[in-house]
């Protein structure tokens, strides 16, 4: 197993290391947080028995988690395979699964601390106050709740060029972000649109971190649409990386 | 095993009264390629191949794009299956000689470096090194490449020569028994590929069994003790480059002459083959002159003579039926 560490601390630090990704990963949330913190939705319950200074930081945690995962994965992941590296770590001796895991595993590290960073960011400048535990539990659930996005970012990178990553992985950002209700409360949008927010895993995850603030507890059914973005984007990943395999290019 | 700091010096693995190819005690071929068939779709790529290498050996996979080298070479790595046939690397399946980290590959890459973008060098070596149980030292590594000056350099401001080198290091690190290389100097210019060749002798004079694919003959010929020439998917020549050039060096001598005598001819200095069609002779000559000078000497009334010849390229033609050359071809 000590290689599949090494691989996996490799993948770490070549994205720590990349201050493009730093900046937009950690960038993002933290400057729409600043931005959309003290406009007329400032102090008002948006969600619940929850207030809007609330409801934007975990939706940025969540929204810091998407960017996170489609940029670990995404574009990087697309140039990387076309180079020719991730065939030639095939002739090595970890397993062929350990390429995809490996890098799930390596996005869900880094997404740690941009959660984190974001809740700090709520405490500090949003006046968000919570005891302890709540603190660990958002950011445990927040943490493992982001496993859909991991995978979506590798899903990205298996299935586009890495000329077209840039701007499909622009575009999922948004979107999802959007549609999602990151920017928005849902229960504030049109119902067409609240009716597209559900089916999104985006929503979900947000929407989970939420009914654990005000009381709602844990949410089932968010559980099980982000239990089933994960599975069906994993096993995506594992047909593509099937037919490639028939073809000897994998 | 085998995991010597001091390469240079390294005892040689053939020891006189040794049998004298196979070293290994198990007597197992480094590869075996019994009547292999690949096809993509409707093509065939492999069409019953068959070959055989020894350990310690090297040698060449000879033969323009689309023979089926890298297909080769691919089925021995287990990235591919079989259709047919059975592949068997160092005594066992290709995938668990790479699972064992008994096997070294420097692939293909077309456009792409073949190494992970934007990373110093020597990380990626050392992750290369963690993944193997018994990979060679650090430093020999980056000895055996020539790659001490790129250590520091970031992956993606390598040129192709540069980036062929630590490729090359990538596929050694774990110390490999079997190395495959497919076109390993296709991006290199003439000095790098001189070095680079090189430094793969002295890996192979080290008992390690290297087979690499390529289009160059000239390097077939240099590098390899034996050259395996394929041709759509299957072997159509396998000997030592000695043949090779022999077939390079031969000469036609087509000449007419009065009643042609087969033995006498065949008896000429130079001639490995006689065919006589009525007044028509056509002479196989590795040695033309000597021949020519041989025909006036026995008195053999010849006219319209003719010496046509079997240049490099001509050879690689007529083994090949190919009619481009081999070195007309780039890499794709």
């Amino acid at each position: 197993m000590s290689g599949l560490t090494a691989f996996a601390r490799f993948e770490v630090a070549r994205l720590l290391g990349s201050w493009k990704f730093l900046a937009i990963t950690v960038g993002f949330p933290v400057i729409f947080y600043m931005l959309f913190l003290r406009d007329e939705r400032a102090g008002r319950i948006v969600d619940g028995a929850v207030p809007w200074r609330v409801y934007l930081m975990v939706s940025m945690c969540s929204f810091g988690a998407l960017v996170s995962s489609l940029n670990a994965g995404g574009s990087r992941l697309s140039t990387e395979r076309a180079s020719g590296w991730a065939r030639q770590l095939r002739v090595t001796p970890i397993p062929a699964w350990s390429y995809v895991a490996t890098k799930v595993a390596a996005s869900m590290v880094v997404v740690l601390p941009v959660v984190v960073l974001v809740e700090l960011v709520g405490m500090a400048f949003g006046g968000v106050h919570l005891g302890l535990l709540s603190w660990f539990e958002l950011t445990g659930l927040l943490w493992v709740t982001a496993v859909p996005f991991a995978i979506l970012g590798i899903f990205v990178g298996f299935m586009v060029t890495a000329e077209t990553a840039y701007p499909v992985v622009t575009a999922l950002m948004f979107l999802l972000g959007y549609f999602g209700g990151l920017f928005n409360p849902v229960n504030h949008m049109p119902h067409a649109l609240q009716t597209t927010a559900r089916i999104l895993p985006s929503f979900h995850q947000t929407s989970i971190g939420l009914a654990l603030l005000d009381g709602r507890g844990f949410g089932i059914q968010d559980t099980l649409v982000l239990v089933a973005y994960a599975v069906v984007l994993g096993l995506a990943i594992v047909w593509k990386h099937r037919v490639e395999e028939s073809r000897g290019l994998a | 095993m085998r995991n010597m700091a001091v390469p240079m010096a390294s005892a040689p693995r053939i020891v006189p009264g040794d049998d004298p190819v196979i070293g290994d005690a198990d007597g197992d071929p480094a590869l075996r390629f019994d009547d292999v068939v690949r096809r993509y779709g409707e093509h065939v790529a492999l069409d019953h191949l068959s070959l055989q290498v020894a350990r310690g050996e090297t040698v060449a996979l000879l033969g323009p794009n689309g023979a089926g080298k890298s297909t080769t070479i691919s089925l021995l790595l287990g990235l591919l299956h079989p259709h047919g046939g059975t592949v068997e690397v160092l005594g066992t399946s290709p995938r668990r000689a790479v699972a064992e980290g008994r096997v070294g590959a420097m692939l293909q890459t077309g456009s792409g470096s073949g190494l992970p973008p934007g990373v110093r060098v020597a990380s990626v070596l050392q992750l290369v090194r963690r993944l193997y149980r018994h990979p060679a030292p650090f430093e020999l590594t980056v000895e055996r490449a020539g790659i001490g000056a790129l250590l520091g350099r970031s992956t993606h401001r390598l040129s192709g020569g540069q980036a062929q080198r630590v490729r090359f290091a990538v596929a050694i690190a774990g110390d490999p028994d079997l190395v495959f290389l497919d076109e390993p100097t296709a991006a290199m210019d003439v000095e790098s590929r001189r070095s680079f060749w090189c430094m793969m002798r002295q890996f192979g004079e080290e008992g390690r069994t290297i087979v690499f694919a390529t289009h160059h003959m000239q390097e077939a010929d240099q590098i390899a003790d034996r050259v395996v020439v394929v041709n759509h998917g299957r072997v159509v020549a396998n000997g030592p480059g000695a043949t090779l050039k022999a077939a390079v060096a031969a000469r036609h001598l087509r000449f007419v002459t009065g009643h042609p005598d087969e033995r006498l001819l065949d008896s000429l200095e130079g001639v490995t083959d006689v065919v006589v069609r009525g007044t028509g002779v056509d002479l196989r000559s590795l040695d033309a002159d000597a021949t020519i000078r041989a025909l006036v000497h026995r008195g053999v009334a010849f006219c319209d003579l003719e010496v046509t010849g079997a240049g490099l390229e001509d050879a690689f033609v007529a083994l090949t039926g190919s009619d481009r050359t081999p070195d007309d071809e780039q890499a794709p």
